[in-house]
C-alpha cells in the first residue's frame, strides 16, 4: 500500500515492456515465499494486501475501482490487456491498486491503447511472467495476506531483508482508506427528476451512471459530510457507496448513517452495505480471502431466485449479529455469507455485491430500480 | 420427480453430428441415475458408450423412427422423454413423435426444453417473432418456399445474401450468393435438405465477428452462462468449421456483458429449460450485433464448452429436465452450487479436422455448411501455447512453398488450409496488417500468430495445471489436467499412487478413425478400473466420452505426440505399468516406435510385433512361414514395369495408385489391354510412391475378424462383409454371424487367426481381414490393434472384446476368465453412412479409400429383419417397399436380376430399368440413366460406372433416395428380400 514508485523516464512517455533492459520482479509473501517474474510499469517497491480476482474481462474497470486501493491486485485470467484501455471504462480518475500481477501482459497492438503503457503512465508497479495460478492457490490456502513486490533492473534486486521489513510494516486492516478515497468536494451528476445523495466512500463511476440512467440527479458527497448537510439537500434517498478497506476503520461514516437511519431511504453497496449494517448495530468480520470476481452466485432468500454478481470485498456482515428488523435478503450460494439486507419496514436495502457490474454482469440491477421505486 | 426417462440418441455419426452426442447422451443417463430416475435409451449407433448396458437401465439399438420409438414407448411406458441430448436427430424425432400423437397417446411428457421452445428455436419466422418481442435484433431476412420468392427477397435486401434452411444438420445446404444465378443454385439445393421446405434469405454479414454463448436456464428462471467462445474466423464460416477460442479474447467487459445479457434474454424468451447455444454476429466499430442462431439443445459447442470449463453442461441440463433447479445441483468438482459461471485461468483452442485429405477431389473451401468431421482442443496458459498445442494435435500437414498468389488466395477464401497458410505467410515475412486485411481476422489474433511463428514457446520444464472451473478459488477435486510450459510453474498433477496405466486416445474424429476408437478407449479404461489398475487417459478430442473427466482416474488433455505423451509418462513416474496404444487407432499405434526409443514400456502386443504386422513385406514373410496364404502381390516403381509385373502377379490384378481419387483410381485389370488403358490415363502423372499390384480375388467374399489374444489362447468374432473385395472394409456393410460361409471355412479362419495371433505374439486385440474365394481363405491385412468394428463385434456377439483385451494386457489368461458364449440366436447387420450429401462435388461410389463417417446396427431374429433395421437405422428415408426401383446393372448375371426383381415385386415395388439391363419381360419400363428422375423413387440400384449412371447415384443422394452401388450390396438385398416384408419388432439388447 506504500507505493514507492519511480517512473522509468518521464511519466507521460509510454514504455515498452520489452525494452532493451528487461525488468525483473520479486513478490514476497508473509511466510517468506517468494515468486519471481518480469517487471513492467515502473521500477520500485509496492506493498499491500495480496488479492486475486477471477473476472476474465474488465481489467481496466478493476484497476480503477477505488475498492482495490491498498491492494496488490492479481488477475487469475492469464492474458490481461488484450483489448487495450479506453477512457470511458475507468471507474475513477486514477489507478487504484498499489501493484498489479498478471501472467501475461498482453499487447493490444498500439502503444497508446496498450495496458502496459497505461500502467507505466500511471506509475503502477506491475509483475508479469509469473505463475499466477500458484499465487492464487497460495492465497486460497493462507488467506488474503500482505505482500510486497519489487520491480527492478535485473542487477538491482533489493535484498530480501528490505522486502521483509516492508512486509512487516504493511497493515491493510487498520487503515482508514475511505478518508483518502472520497471526493474532496460535492459533485452533481445528471438532471433526473429525483435527487439521490451518494456518500462517496470510494465510489465507482458506474454506480453514478446507473442512477443517472434511471432519471436521477446524483449528488456525490464527501464521506465526512454530516447527516444534517445531507438532509439539507432533501434527497429522495441516500446511497452509501462501495470503497476500500475494513468497514470498522470508517466509523465516522457509520455515525453519519446511524443519524440518517430511519429518516431517509438508504441503499448500501459493498462497503456501503457493511457500513449500513454496522450503523444498525451488526458486526462485520474478515473473510479468509474475500470474494473477487464476476461469477459469484447470489440467491434471493425470499424467492429462491439466483443470479450472478460481481463482487469485490474482503469483509462480510455477520448474519448472527443483525438486529431483528434487518433481514438477510440475499445469500451467497457458495459459502452462505450475507449478500444483502432489507429492513422489515423501512426503505433500507443493501447489497454486498455490485448491481452495477462494470466489470461483470448486471443481472441484479433491478434492485436499484426497486429501491428507487420505494425511495421516490 | 420423473421416474422413467426415455433418452433418444443421435444415430450414426455424420458430418455435423458426431461423438459429442454420445457424450451428452451418456451424461444424461448418468445424471438421471444420480437423480434416481430409470433410463431407457434408444440409438441405432452401436459405436457408442451410451448403448452399453452399464450406462442406461434399458438399451434399444433400434432405428430412430417414429414407428420403432412408438413400439419402445408402448413397451416401456416412460413418464418423460428428453429431446435435447440426441442432436438434431433427437430433436426432430421428438417433434415427430409429438406431432404423430404418440407422446399424448402414451402420456409421455417432454422433459426440460419443450416443444414450443424447440419450434421457436427452429422455425425462423417464429424465432424472429420471439426475439422481436424482447427487442433482440435479428437479421433482416425472410423465409421463402420457392426460388422465385427467394430471388424477389434478395432483390429487396440486396446482394450478397445468405441463404439457409430450417431444421438442417450442421447448416447443410446453406451458403452465400452474390448474384441471382448463384442464389438459384443454392436455394434449389438447400431445399433438398430441409424437412420443412423453408429456406431463409438474409443480409450477408461477411467480416463481422462471430461469438457464441453457452447458456443454462432452469424451470425457476435461474439463468447463467457457462462459457463464451470467439470464432477466429469471422462470420461466413460455420461455427463447427471455425477455429474457436474460449473464453473470448478481444471483447471488452462491456461487449462481453452486452452479449451475455442478450443471450440470457433470448433464452428466457424461448423458454429453454436446459442448455442452449446462442450465436451472435458483432460489428465492432458500431457495436451493432445480431442474434444469428440458437440451438435449444446440447450441441457440439456445448461439448466443447464443457471440456473447456470442466462444467458438465449435459449433466446439469438433464438434472434440470428431471426437475432440479440450478441452486440445488452440486458442482462435483468444487462441492459448491452448480449455479455459478466458470472462471477460466487458461486459454482453450479448438481447430476443426476436415476430410479434405480423404476427398482429394474437393477444393477444401469451407463456408456456412459444415464440412469438418471432428476437432481437436488444446489448453495453454497463453493464446500462443494453446494454438501451438492445437496445431500439434490436429495431425494435418502444414503448407510449405506455396507461391505468393496461391497463398493470397488461401487467405482470402475460407478453407481448410487457411491457418497453415497464414503461418506460412508470417514465416515469409508478410505484414500482419496485410494478413488481417485479406482474412478479416481480428488483428489481435494475427499478432498472436505472428508471435507464435517468431518465438519458440518458452522451453521451461513445464507443469501440469488443473481444470477446476473456478481459477483456483475453491478447493477442487478433479482429475483433469493440462500442461503448460509457460512461466515454469508449479505442478499440480502429483503422481497417482498405486498401479496405473496410460491409455492413448485416438484424437480427432476423421474418416477412417471415428468414434469406434473412443468406444474402445473408454472400455479399456473401465476394464483397468475393474482390475484395480488406475486409468490415465491422454487425448485431445473434446467431443468424446473418453475426455469426460469422470471417465478415467486421470485425464491429461494433451496432444497425442511423442513429447506430450513422454511428459505424462515422466510425470506419473513410479507405479506406472506402461502405455497402452492399441485402443487409440493408428494415431496411437504411430507413437509406438518413438515411445520405445525413449525407453517407455508398451503394454500389450510388443512394438516389434506391431511393426512386423504394419509392414507389408514383413507381414507377408511371417504369414508365409506360418503357412497362411495371401494373395500374390508386387510393387512397381516405374510405369514401364507395370505390364510385366501385372503378368507376373497374374490377372486379374488390382492396381492401387497412391493418389486415389474417390474410387476412380483403383481398377481391376483383367488383361494386358486393361493395363494399357490404365497407363494411358495415369502414366502422365509421376509415380511418387510405389504402385501396389495385388492379385484380385474375383467374386471373393471378405471376412472381417476382431480377435482378442493373450499370446496363447484366442477368441475371434467373425463378421461377413456384404460388399465385395475392393470396397474399403470400413465402407462395407457386414453381418454377424456370417451367413453364407461354410463351417469348414469358418474353422479355417479361426485357425488362421489363432496362428496369426501367435505368430505376431498378439496380447490384446488384433483385426484380420480375409478373402474367401472358392472356399480358399486368404489373409488380406493384419492390424495389431483395436479396429473400428470392435463396438459392432462386441455388441453383435455379446463378447466384450476391449475388456478382455485389457485383462490379457494385464497378464490374465483368457481360459481363466468368465467369458460369455457368443450370441448366435439373432442376427446383427451393420450398415454404413456416407457424407456424399455434404459434398456436392463427390461421386457417390465406393472404392478402396474409406469414405464413410458412421454406422448403424440392426438386430433381428432373421437376416432380413436385421438388414432392414440397419437400413432404417442408417437414417435412410424408408424401406423401399411399395416404391419404384431403378435398376442399371448391364453386366449383371440375368439370374441375379431375375431374383432381385422377383424379390422386389413381392414387397410391392414397381421396377424401371436402364437400357441394356436384363429384364424378364417386356412390361418393365426402360429409361436411360440420363433421363431418369429418381427423386420420387424408393431406391436406385446402379452397378455400372458410366458418367450417366454415377449421375443417377448423385441425384439419388441429393434427393435422399437410397442407393445400392455394389454387387455385394445387391446380393445382400436379394437375400433380405427373400424373407418378404420383415417383422421389424423390437429386439432387446439384453446382455
Amino acid at each position: 500500500m506504500v507505493a514507492i514508485a519511480q517512473a522509468e523516464g518521464a511519466v507521460d512517455t509510454p514504455m515498452k515492456a520489452s525494452s532493451s533492459r528487461p525488468l525483473a520482479a520479486t513478490l514476497m509473501l508473509t511466510d517468506g515465499t517468494c515468486f519471481y517474474g518480469r517487471g513492467a510499469g515502473v521500477t520500485g517497491l509496492a506493498s499491500g494486501e495480496l488479492v486475486f480476482t477471477t473476472a476474465m474481462t474488465g481489467y481496466q474497470e478493476a484497476l480503477t475501482d477505488p475498492s482495490y486501493r491498498g491492494q496488490l491486485l492479481m488477475f487469475t485470467y492469464p492474458l490481461i490487456g488484450n483489448y487495450g484501455v479506453s477512457a470511458g471504462r475507468a471507474q475513477s480518475d486514477s489507478l487504484q491498486a498499489s501493484g498489479v500481477i498478471v501472467a501475461t501482459l498482453s499487447d493490444a497492438g498500439s502503444d497508446q491503447r496498450s495496458l502496459g503503457s497505461y500502467l507505466a503512465r500511471h506509475g503502477v508497479p506491475t509483475m508479469h511472467g509469473v505463475d499466477t495460478r500458484a499465487i492464487a492457490l497460495w492465497t486460497r490456502r493462507h488467506g488474503a495476506m500482505p505482500g510486497v513486490m519489487s520491480i527492478h533492473q535485473e542487477e538491482h534486486a533489493p535484498s530480501l531483508a528490505i522486502l521483509r521489513m516492508m512486509l512487516d510494516a504493511c497493515s491493510y486492516d487498520t487503515r482508514d482508506f475511505v478518508a483518502e478515497s472520497t471526493v474532496a468536494r460535492p459533485e452533481v451528476h445528471g438532471a433526473g427528476s429525483r435527487r439521490v445523495a451518494l456518500l462517496d466512500c470510494g465510489n465507482k463511476r458506474s454506480v453514478i451512471d446507473e442512477l443517472v440512467r434511471r432519471d436521477t440527479q446524483v449528488i456525490v458527497l464527501p464521506a465526512h459530510t454530516s447527516a444534517a448537510d445531507i438532509m439539507a439537500l432533501h434527497p429522495a434517498g441516500v446511497v452509501v457507496s462501495n470503497g476500500p478497506g475494513n468497514p470498522e476503520c470508517a466509523m465516522h461514516v457509520v455515525e453519519t448513517i446511524r443519524e440518517l437511519y430511519g429518516t431517509v431511504p438508504l441503499f448500501g453497496i459493498c462497503l456501503g452495505h457493511q457500513l449500513l449494517a454496522l450503523a444498525a448495530g451488526a458486526t462485520t468480520y474478515k473473510l479468509k480471502f474475500g470474494h473477487r470476481g464476476a461469477n459469484h452466485p447470489v440467491q434471493d432468500t425470499a424467492t429462491g431466485h439466483a443470479f450472478v454478481t460481481t463482487q469485490n470485498h474482503g469483509y462480510a456482515v455477520d448474519a448472527d449479529s443483525l438486529p431483528a428488523d434487518l433481514l438477510v435478503s440475499h445469500r451467497n450460494l457458495n459459502d452462505d455469507t450475507v449478500e444483502g439486507l432489507r429492513h422489515r419496514t423501512l426503505p433500507i436495502r443493501s447489497v454486498q455485491f455490485h448491481p452495477e457490474g462494470a466489470p461483470g454482469p448486471k443481472d441484479a440491477d433491478v434492485l436499484l430500480d426497486e429501491w428507487l421505486g420505494i425511495a421516490a | 420427480m420423473t421416474e422413467r426417462v426415455l433418452i433418444i440418441g443421435s444415430g450414426p455419426i455424420v458430418i455435423g453430428q458426431a461423438a459429442e452426442f454420445d457424450y451428452s447422451g451418456t451424461q444424461a443417463c448418468l445424471a438421471c441415475r444420480e437423480a434416481g430416475a430409470r433410463t431407457i435409451l434408444v440409438n441405432s449407433n452401436p459405436a457408442t458408450i451410451q448403448t452399453d448396458p452399464h450406462v442406461a437401465d434399458v438399451v434399444y439399438i433400434e432405428p430412430l423412427t417414429v414407428s420403432s420409438l412408438e413400439q419402445i414407448i408402448a413397451r416401456e411406458r416412460p413418464d418423460g422423454v428428453i429431446a435435447t441430448v440426441g442432436g438434431q436427430t433427437g430433436l426432430n424425432l421428438t417433434v415427430a413423435l409429438a406431432e404423430a400423437g404418440v407422446l399424448e397417446r402414451y402420456n409421455v411428457r417432454i422433459l426440460g426444453t419443450g416443444l414450443e421452445t424447440i419450434r421457436r428455436g427452429e422455425d425462423r419466422a417464429l424465432f424472429a417473432a420471439t426475439l422481436e418481442a424482447v427487442g433482440e435484433p435479428i437479421l433482416p431476412s425472410r423465409a421463402v418456399t420457392s426460388v422465385q420468392e427467394a430471388l424477389q427477397v434478395a432483390a429487396e435486401i440486396g446482394y450478397p445474401v445468405m441463404c439457409r434452411s430450417a431444421y438442417a444438420l450442421g447448416g447443410a445446404g446453406s451458403g452465400f450468393a452474390t448474384d441471382p444465378s448463384a442464389l438459384d443454385d443454392k436455394v434449389s439445393s438447400a431445399q433438398a435438405f430441409s424437412v420443412t421446405g423453408q429456406v431463409l434469405v438474409e443480409r450477408s454479414l461477411y467480416g463481422w465477428a462471430e461469438l457464441e454463448y453457452e447458456v443454462i436456464r432452469d424451470s425457476q428462471d435461474n439463468c447463467l452462462i457457462v462459457c463464451n467462445m470467439e470464432n477466429l474466423d469471422p462470420m461466413g464460416v460455420h461455427t463447427g468449421d471455425s477455429i474457436v477460442v474460449a473464453p473470448s479474447q478481444t471483447l471488452s467487459d462491456d461487449e462481453y456483458h452486452r452479449l451475455r445479457a442478450a443471450a440470457m434474454r433470448v433464452v428466457r424468451a424461448l423458454g429453454v429449460e436446459g442448455a442452449c447455444n446462442v450465436q451472435f454476429a458483432l460489428e465492432r466499430s458500431s457495436g451493432d450485433y445480431y442474434v444469428i442462431e440458437v440451438n435449444p439443445r446440447l450441441s457440439r459447442s456445448s461439448a466443447l464448452a464443457s471440456k473447456a470449463t470442466g462444467y458438465p453442461i449435459a449433466k446439469v441440463a438433464t438434472r434440470i429436465a428431471v426437475g432440479n433447479s440450478l441452486p440445488q445441483i452440486r458442482n462435483d468438482i468444487t462441492g459448491t452450487s452448480a449455479f455459478f459461471e466458470p472462471a477460466l485461468d487458461y486459454v482453450v483452442m479448438k481447430i476443426p479436422r476436415w476430410p479434405f485429405d480423404k476427398f482429394k477431389g474437393l477444393d477444401g473451401r469451407i463456408g456456412t455448411s459444415m464440412r469438418s468431421t471432428g476437432e481437436v482442443m488444446a489448453i495453454g496458459r497463453s493464446f500462443e501455447e494453446a494454438m501451438s498445442k492445437a496445431l500439434r494435435s490436429i495431425d494435418t500437414p502444414r503448407t510449405v512453398g506455396l507461391a505468393e498468389t496461391d497463398l493470397e488466395a488461401l487467405l482470402i477464401t475460407p478453407n481448410g488450409a487457411r491457418l497453415p497458410a497464414m503461418l506460412q505467410a508470417m514465416r515469409a515475412g508478410w505484414e500482419p496488417q496485410r494478413i488481417a486485411d485479406l482474412t478479416s481476422i481480428h488483428p489481435w489474433f494475427i499478432d498472436r500468430l505472428a508471435t507464435l511463428v517468431r518465438e519458440v514457446v518458452p522451453g521451461s520444464p513445464g507443469a501440469y495445471k488443473m481444470v477446476d472451473t473456478c481459477a483456483g478459488e475453491f478447493e477442487a477435486r478433479t482429475p483433469y489436467f493440462y500442461r503448460s510450459e509457460m512461466l515454469g510453474g508449479q505442478n499440480e498433477a502429483l503422481p497417482l499412487s498405486g498401479p496405473k496405466a496410460i491409455i492413448l486416445g485416438a484424437g480427432p474424429i476423421r474418416i477412417g478413425q471415428g468414434i469406434e476408437f473412443d468406444y474402445a478407449t473408454v472400455h479399456a479404461c473401465l476394464a483397468l478400473t475393474k482390475a484395480g489398475v488406475k486409468s490415465i487417459i491422454v487425448n485431445n478430442n473434446p467431443e468424446t466420452v473418453s475426455t469426460d473427466y469422470s471417465t478415467s482416474d486421470r485425464l491429461y488433455f494433451e496432444p497425442l505426440d511423442i513429447d506430450a505423451v513422454e511428459a505424462v509418462v515422466r510425470n506419473e513416474g513410479k507405479g506406472l505399468l506402461g502405455v497402452i496404444p492399441q485402443f487409440g487407432g493408428q494415431t496411437a499405434i504411430n507413437l509406438v516406435a518413438s515411445l520405445q526409443e525413449r525407453g517407455i514400456r508398451i503394454l500389450g502386443t510388443r512394438p516389434g510385433c506391431i511393426d512386423a504386422a504394419e509392414d507389408r513385406g514383413q507381414a507377408s514373410d511371417v504369414l508365409r512361414r506360418a503357412g497362411i496364404p495371401t494373395p500374390p502381390w508386387k510393387t512397381v516403381e516405374h510405369w514401364d514395369d507395370l505390364k510385366r509385373v501385372a503378368a507376373e502377379v497374374g490377372f486379374p490384378v488390382l492396381l492401387r495408385p497412391s493418389y486415389v481419387l474417390s474410387g476412380s483410381g483403383m481398377i481391376v485389370a483383367r488383361s494386358v489391354e486393361d493395363v494399357e488403358r490404365y497407363l494411358q490415363i495415369h502414366a502422365n502423372l509421376p509415380l511418387t510412391q510405389p504402385l501396389l499390384v495385388d492379385k484380385f480375388l474375383e467374386g471373393a467374399v471378405e471376412l472381417n475378424v476382431d480377435a482378442v489374444s493373450d499370446g496363447h489362447d484366442m477368441l475371434a468374432v467373425i463378421m461377413e462383409q456384404l460388399d465385395e473385395c475392393g470396397v474399403h472394409s470400413g465402407d462395407s456393410a457386414e453381418v454377424y454371424p456370417a451367413q453364407t460361409i461354410s463351417p469348414e471355412v469358418l474353422r479355417t479362419v479361426e485357425c488362421y487367426t489363432r496362428t496369426i495371433a501367435r505368430a505376431f505374439q498378439v496380447v490384446g486385440l488384433v483385426n484380420v481381414q480375409y478373402a474367401v474365394q472358392d472356399d480358399r481363405v486368404y489373409v488380406l491385412e493384419v492390424n495389431p490393434r483395436a479396429s473400428r468394428s470392435v463396438p459392432f463385434a462386441s455388441k453383435a456377439s455379446g463378447i466384450p472384446l476391449a475388456d478382455l483385451a485389457v485383462r490379457a494386457i494385464l497378464g490374465d489368461r483368457l481360459n481363466e476368465l468368465d467369458i460369455p458364449a457368443p450370441r448366435t440366436d439373432r442376427v446383427a447387420v451393420k450398415n454404413v453412412v456416407f457424407p456424399f450429401r455434404v459434398f456436392p462435388g463427390l461421386d457417390p461410389v465406393l472404392g478402396p479409400e474409406m469414405q464413410s463417417t458412421g454406422e448403424s446396427m440392426g438386430l433381428g431374429a432373421t437376416f432380413g429383419a436385421a438388414y432392414w433395421k440397419a437400413w432404417l437405422g442408417a437414417g435412410l428415408r424408408a424401406v423401399p417397399f411399395g416404391g419404384t426401383v431403378y435398376i442399371s446393372a448391364p453386366d449383371e448375371d440375368p439370374r441375379t436380376i431375375d431374383c432381385l426383381m422377383a424379390g422386389l415385386r413381392t414387397v410391392g415395388c414397381r421396377i424401371v430399368v436402364a437400357p441394356g439391363t436384363h429384364s424378364p419381360d417386356a412390361s418393365v419400363e426402360v429409361v436411360a440413366p440420363e433421363d431418369v428422375d429418381v427423386s420420387a423413387f424408393g431406391l436406385a440400384i446402379v452397378l455400372g460406372r458410366s458418367r450417366a449412371e454415377i449421375g443417377v447415384l448423385r441425384r439419388a443422394v441429393d434427393a435422399r433416395v437410397a442407393g445400392i452401388s455394389t454387387r455385394g450390396g445387391l446380393r445382400a438385398m436379394i437375400r433380405a428380400l427373400q424373407e418378404g416384408v420383415p417383422d421389424l419388432s423390437l429386439m432387446p439388447t439384453g446382455a
